[in-house]
């Protein structure tokens, strides 16, 4: 007995990672505030190494510029605009990830989405402007939708790995639209026809995304829509047959199919849904710009995974996790124009390093370390955090 | 928990104040914004030069560079990324916004009409406005014909007995862009009015502005497998001279005076003095901004003079100094090479003579060794023998599709 035990222990791994339960709401958030708070110290310090005046960079970055600028409307107009498509779009992803199918490639079906709502565009310019914008918007996320089932379908059918598959059509896409973007030709109804070098043309007035003129603000109908969107999908999960269905699925496919489910068609609808979301993220994208462009996405596709892990797939907090990402990234703009030492890439690292800590914190909010040997005793987890914090 | 909560509550607040406080204090002075496709921080390249360009121009103009220049930099040639740009700038106060890549023409064109009261100037562009919106670009071909001649004169001095001379020519496009095949062109002509028609230029083409790897790779392939002694380049790095003086052979580079990178193969290169240009727009955005700040009333009445004062569109050449080529690399040019650049250099200064006027140069020596130069009747002849007809600063600039006589794509 006493010799199985040591058996036991060798085999044990070093470091072990446990599930944590139980941990207080006010707790984590105090470690999410602590985490933060770290993470502007250490940029702190590196800014006051390269002779940055710290609260002028941190105030500008933290209040999106919006401090001390002479347009503050156009500031936040130009937040809403990115937040937009980075809310969609994580919504969307975060669709497929709570069935536990990793569909990383939103950077591809946004990307999809925005070129077919631009043909359509470019297409039938003279369609009355509400039938245009819902055929762009459909036509976009349609397909985008089936881009997405490409990958479903093969897992269904073969088992193949979505992972990779997504991954490896989002540069199908991408490539695609660069080659969109640089070759000229009678065909290419994209470009700009008057332009010696190849650039993309503009949408005719009937296409573009109408917005609500406040005063001197102006409101993008897709703020609005989406945060319907969000509203939607939390009322998916929580109302209705297909998101239960959806729920059960991605905890267990062998439950859902004990239970008489057809895992397959869930599984296809829901990447579909998925990718469908993300698509109209990409078509309200280049109707509210009025043109495509080769850095359509702004790196959505990639951010929006990143989202929705830390907003853990809740559809209101991806609302919220996305207005704190949009934060930093266009506040880390207008921080940045003052100074000549500082350029974008050096404003992204800044925003790595907050993202990561934070990314971090997270992960040891959510598991204990556990060290071979110095383990074990079931401890009072409330005592425990006391300490700690 | 809450005492902490609590003061990192204040400690945000207290920021975000100080901030607000800290933008309120530059209103009076005049601010320059500029957007950039690569980084600020670059030390070579295409946004370096322009960085200089700007900051040796306030410097002339007595502006501080430190706190009077706002940048936008690594942004995308992407028309709703650009036009953000321009809010971020003119959020933080800037009187005259530079944009440095062709891409940034449609934003700056409607950024120019939403704000009337900023001057807005692009490069390489086409598009103007007659108020507070112009273009600027330059004749950098009249630099590439005289890195021609010297060429030819290094590839005369290298075989003086050869029936026939080839050169490469490492190049981002050729015929799909006025910009690149002028320039191809303009140095052909440079080198033939040395070599005469006994030359071949051989262009490889990139298909993209940069690529270190492939720009090494095709040098090497025009030294190696196409017999060529001498590699020029439009193109970002300064690999192809690396891979001419690793091969014991010579080059011309672009943009920047590329000695440094290849002391042992580079001649001399075609390179762009921006502040040249700079000083002129920066001057007169701040003419029209003092004459508001005097006499006061709507802001755009005044900045809307600005193409006016800046003289519209700019389009320097040698003469006004805003191309040049960099000073000749003593250890690899031929000796009497400074005195023909300086001969040719007086006829276009002087504007008797230009690169694409119909005429070609003939050079006699006489017996102290000074050069006379001629122009004489010639007809410029496309690579398919047809002629190529009138050349204007139209066709230079915008409608050119074509190689001359003697250049080959391989």
């Amino acid at each position: 007995m006493a010799k199985s035990d040591i058996t036991a222990a060798k085999k044990a791994p070093f470091v072990r990672f446990v599930k944590r339960e139980g941990m207080k709401k006010r707790t984590v958030a105090l470690y999410y505030i602590c985490a933060v708070a770290a993470a502007l110290l250490i940029g702190a310090v590196i800014l006051a190494c390269i002779g940055v005046n710290v609260f002028d960079y941190f105030g500008k970055m933290l209040t999106v510029g919006i401090a001390g600028s002479a347009l503050p409307l156009r500031q936040i107009e130009n937040y809403l605009n990115s937040f937009v498509p980075l809310v969609i779009t994580t919504i969307g992803l975060s669709l497929a990830f709570k069935m536990k199918f990793w569909n990383i490639g939103g950077e591809g079906q946004f990307i999809v989405g925005a070129i077919v709502s631009s043909a359509i565009a470019f297409g039938c310019p003279d369609l009355p402007a509400w039938f245009l914008l819902l055929l762009m918007f459909f036509g976009g996320g349609i397909c985008a939708g089936l881009y997405g089932l490409i990958t479903a379908i093969f897992k269904v059918k073969f088992g193949t790995s979505e992972t990779l598959l997504t991954l490896m059509l989002n540069y199908v896409a991408l490539y695609f639209l660069a080659f969109l973007g640089n070759t000229q030709g009678e065909w290419n109804i994209f470009l700009n026809p008057e332009s010696v070098r190849p650039i993309f043309g503009k949408f005719g007035e009937n296409a573009v995304m109408p917005v609500i003129p406040l005063g001197g603000f102006s409101l993008n109908i897709t703020v609005i829509v989406a945060i319907l969107i969000v509203v939607l999908v939390w009322l998916y999960y929580g109302k209705t047959k297909h998101g239960y269905e959806l729920l059960v699925v991605g905890d267990s496919p062998n439950t859902a199919r004990y239970a008489g489910m057809n895992v397959g068609k869930i599984i296809l609808r829901t990447v579909f849904f998925s990718a469908f979301l993300v698509g109209l993220a990409g078509a309200f994208r280049v109707s509210s710009m009025g043109t495509l462009s080769e850095s359509v996405t702004n790196d959505v596709g990639w951010t929006g995974v990143v989202v929705a892990w830390l907003a853990k797939l809740n559809p209101f907090g991806i609302l919220l996790v996305s207005a704190l990402i949009n934060v930093l990234q266009i506040g880390s703009q207008a921080a940045a124009t003052s100074y000549m030492q500082i350029d974008a890439n050096f404003a992204d690292l800044l925003q790595g390093i907050i993202l990561f800590i934070v990314l971090a914190c997270d992960f040891f909010i959510r598991f204990r370390v556990i060290i071979r040997g110095r383990e074990e005793k079931p401890k009072n987890e409330g005592k425990a955090e006391k300490e700690e914090g | 928990m809450k005492k902490i909560l609590a003061l990192g509550l204040a400690a945000t607040l207290s920021a975000a104040g100080v901030a607000a406080f800290a933008g309120c204090g530059a209103e009076d002075e005049f601010v320059v914004g500029a957007i950039y496709i690569n980084s600020q921080t670059d030390t070579a390249g295409y946004t370096y030069a322009h960085h200089n360009g700007i900051t040796k121009a306030m410097e002339q103009l007595k502006l501080d560079a430190k706190t009077q220049l706002k940048i936008v930099d690594n942004v995308a040639e992407d028309t709703e990324t650009v036009k953000k740009a321009v809010d971020t700038l003119v959020g933080q106060g800037a009187d005259i916004v530079f944009g440095i890549s062709f891409g940034y023409i449609d934003a700056l064109e409607e950024k120019a009409t939403e704000y009337k009261d900023i001057a807005f100037s692009h490069a390489t562009g086409y598009k103007s406005n007659d108020k507070n919106f112009n273009n600027y670009f330059g004749r950098i071909y009249q630099a590439r014909y005289l890195a021609g001649v010297v060429s030819g004169l290094k590839a005369k001095a290298l075989d003086a007995n050869a029936s026939s001379y080839n050169l490469g020519y490492v190049s981002a496009y050729t015929t799909e862009y006025a910009e690149t095949c002028s320039g191809i062109n303009a140095y052909a002509l440079g080198v033939q009015s040395i070599l005469g028609d006994s030359v071949t230029v051989k262009v490889k083409k990139l298909g993209e502005w940069g690529n270190e790897t492939n720009e090494k790779a095709y040098a090497e392939d025009l030294l190696t497998n196409h017999g060529c002694n001498i590699i020029a380049q439009h193109c970002d790095s300064a690999q192809p001279q690396i891979a001419a003086a690793a091969a014991n052979k010579f080059g011309c580079g672009y943009n920047s005076d590329m000695t440094k990178d290849a002391p042992k193969g580079h001649l001399t290169a075609p390179i762009w003095n921006w502040d040249v240009y700079y000083n002129k727009a920066i001057s007169a955005a701040k003419k029209n901004f003092d004459e508001y700040k005097a006499q006061g009333g709507n802001k755009a009445d005044y900045m809307g003079k600005y193409v006016e004062t800046v003289g519209g569109n700019y389009y320097g050449g040698l003469k006004e100094g805003f191309v040049d080529i960099s000073a000749l690399n003593a250890a690899t040019v031929t000796e009497d090479a400074q005195k023909y650049v300086d001969a040719v250099k007086a006829l276009i200064v002087a504007g008797t003579w230009d690169v694409f006027s119909g005429k070609a140069l003939t050079y006699t020596v006489g017996e102290n060794g000074a050069i006379t130069v001629t122009p004489v009747d010639s007809v410029l002849t496309k690579n398919d023998n047809t002629p190529a007809g009138a050349v204007t600063d139209a066709v230079i600039t915008g409608s050119m599709d074509y190689l001359v006589k003697g250049v080959t794509e391989v």
